[in-house]
């Protein structure tokens, strides 16, 4: 069992998500903004951070977290992130697996809102089974 | 009477849209001058002019070397002050660069200024020497003056330009006096001193030379430094107005991108709940709920995805060209990223996608051509049939513009309906029985992309054998096709027939 953590700022699409992963058996936390995210993380350190990428307060708020939690000396560095969005600004295209680097989009992998929760339950499964270090 | 209510430490007044419009009064004063840069340039640019007119002294010094050569012209031999003057401003000017280049190193702001006054002291004293032994009075060269008064007036705000003027005044006018007090010897170009004799026994003619002199360079300097100041706040309006669009446009990005952020998001947690249904998640569902609920999760994303191109087709109506950021790319490379993107739409149709992409370089705007590129390809996938194939090819064409080419072996297009598939929302029947999901808007896309980059699409197709699109990009001229089109955005993916 693992222990993931969604930061959505959309509480229904964040909850349909967190029934279906501890279905399969995670142990899930929701946070509604990057800040209070940080927080939770810091103090207890997920398995794995499903991360929307805008948030009200700013368009690219999860792409900042993202890239905090690659630049924190701490225990956030290696947590792998999956990326979930409807729509960003970043990549307004939407992105791909080219697109993933330390740098622009530092995540592990990402999905495109609407998701088939069947799939986000598999890529959530998948990354898991990832060795450590490689998120 | 105390106050009433909290008493807040911190405020803020909402500004109207004509605050912002307001320049303020340091941005007007900027403006009476050119950028520091522009000015630090033209320091060694002052430099390279000084050499010619050491040059031309040398060289007018030369021509007394040549025995009797000056004496055939009606001139006066000069043995000495030519070639003193040419070391003395060759000295200064190599001053000058040295100084610039120091400058360039350290404080480049600074800098620019002094050693443009410092030349422009120097300029003025050489002048004023040279002004003496060619005949203060009896000849034009007092009218090299003007030079600096005019190119005073171009680099510098009005107060500069005037003291400049002042300056020039002063010198000749001092040289003029010098003369006449009898301190400075005489002196001369022509070899006959009778214009000079007859000047001087009309003190009157004297004074109204110096003042002509005078007074021309004072009209010059007054209507040079106004339309300089002219042009300069002008030009500066404009860069204004060029920041505000660049603002506005980057607002509009964010708009279009919040409010496509604020549409979709319903939809995927309407999506996500009714897949929550649909698995089973909270208890098993009658066929017909089912039946229901598949549709309501069909429309979610169908409605998702109408959104997101509805958005991007209202931006790219919206764009203007002055607005416009391109840069330049390698199609080759857009075109990998577009077909990473549309890989697992590929599986999902059961289409192969086989590629030909050679380096086709050209400068437009990448997002655009990413949209334009995506819907197309996205288009032959959707209208493929299961097991058949999509080519991809690009190349450089020589003496043209690279060119790209995306066909299928799907349902392809009546002849007659050709000419419409570009309409938004337009969809043949045929298109609509194959893929009932298609939106309609993603060939409108296409079209306002090529418009907006002069791109020709030509579509080849035949029913029930497929269909073949063929883009020709402008040719570029590198950077300059970049600076044609300006800066700017959009986004989108999609496409229908």
């Amino acid at each position: 069992m693992a222990y993931v953590l969604i930061v959505d700022d959309d509480e229904d699409f964040a909850s349909a998500a967190a029934m279906v992963l501890r279905r399969a058996g995670h142990e899930v936390a929701i946070e509604l903004d990057p800040g209070r995210a940080r927080r939770s993380m810091e103090g207890r350190r997920p398995d794995l951070v499903i991360l929307d990428v805008m948030f009200p307060e700013d368009v690219s708020a999860g792409f900042r977290l993202a890239q905090a939690m690659r630049e924190d000396e701490g225990k956030l560095r290696g947590i792998p992130v999956l990326m979930l969005t409807a729509v960003n600004q970043k990549f307004p295209l939407g992105f791909g697996p080219s697109d993933i680097d330390g740098e622009s989009l530092p995540v592990a992998d990402f999905v495109e809102k609407p998701v088939d929760l069947d799939v986000l339950r598999d890529r959530v499964s998948a990354l898991l089974e990832r060795p450590a270090g490689r998120g | 009477m105390g106050s009433v209510g909290p008493s807040p430490s911190v405020s803020y007044d909402l500004p109207l849209p004509s605050d912002l419009r307001t320049r303020p009064r340091e941005d007007r004063r900027r403006a009476a001058s050119l950028p520091e840069s522009l000015l630090a340039q033209n320091v060694v640019w002052f430099c390279r002019l000084r050499w010619i007119v050491v040059g031309i002294l040398v060289a007018f010094g030369a021509l007394d070397l040549v025995p009797g050569l000056l004496s055939r012209l009606g001139l006066r031999s000069h043995p000495f002050w030519p070639f003193a003057t040419a070391a003395a401003l060759s000295l200064a000017n190599i001053g000058f660069l040295a100084h610039a280049r120091v400058a360039a190193r350290s404080t480049p702001s600074r800098g620019a200024k002094a050693n443009l006054w410092a030349q422009i002291v120097v300029d003025l004293l050489v002048l004023t020497v040279v002004v003496h032994y060619m005949g203060s009075l009896e000849t034009y060269v007092a009218f090299a003056y003007l030079f600096h008064v005019v190119l005073a007036c171009i680099f510098f705000p009005r107060s500069w330009s005037f003291a400049v003027t002042l300056l020039a005044c002063g010198f000749y006018l001092t040289c003029v006096g010098l003369e006449e007090a009898g301190i400075l010897g005489d002196a001369g170009i022509y070899a006959t001193t009778t214009l000079r004799d007859q000047m001087h026994r009309m003190p009157g003619v004297r004074l109204l030379a110096a003042l002509w002199a005078i007074l021309t360079w004072t009209v010059v300097w007054y209507l040079a430094s106004h339309l300089s100041a002219m042009v300069r706040e002008r030009e500066s309006d404009l860069t204004e107005t060029n920041r505000l669009l660049i603002k506005a446009q980057e607002e509009r990005m964010r708009h279009m991108l919040v409010t496509t952020h604020e549409l979709k998001a319903p939809f995927a947690a309407i999506h996500a709940n009714v897949q929550l249904l649909l698995k089973g998640y909270c208890g098993a569902l009658s066929d017909a709920a089912m039946e229901v609920l598949s549709r309501v999760a069909a429309r979610c994303q169908r409605l998702a995805v109408q959104i997101q191109e509805m958005v991007q087709l209202a931006n790219l109506r919206s764009v203007g060209q002055a607005s416009l950021r391109p840069s330049a790319i390698d199609l080759a490379v857009v075109i990998e990223g577009c077909i990473s993107q549309l890989r697992s739409s590929a599986e999902e149709f059961d289409v192969r996608i086989e590629e030909d992409l050679r380096p086709a370089r050209t400068v437009a705007v990448e997002d655009h051509v990413k949209m334009l590129l995506s819907n197309v390809i996205s288009n032959a996938l959707q209208y493929s049939r299961r097991g058949g194939r999509v080519g991809v090819r690009c190349a450089a064409e020589a003496g043209g513009g690279p060119s790209v080419t995306i066909e299928d072996e799907g349902i392809g297009i009546a002849p007659e309906k050709l000419p419409r598939i570009f309409d938004v929302y337009y969809r043949t029947e045929e298109a609509v029985r194959h893929r009932p999901e298609s939106t309609g808007v993603g060939l409108a896309i296409v079209r306002h992309v090529a418009e907006i980059h002069g791109i020709r699409v030509r579509v080849e197709s035949a029913p029930d054998v497929g269909t073949r699109f063929t883009l020709r990009f402008p040719p570029s001229e590198g950077d300059d096709e970049a600076e044609r089109l300006g800066n700017g955005s959009a986004d989108g993916v999609r496409s229908d027939r």
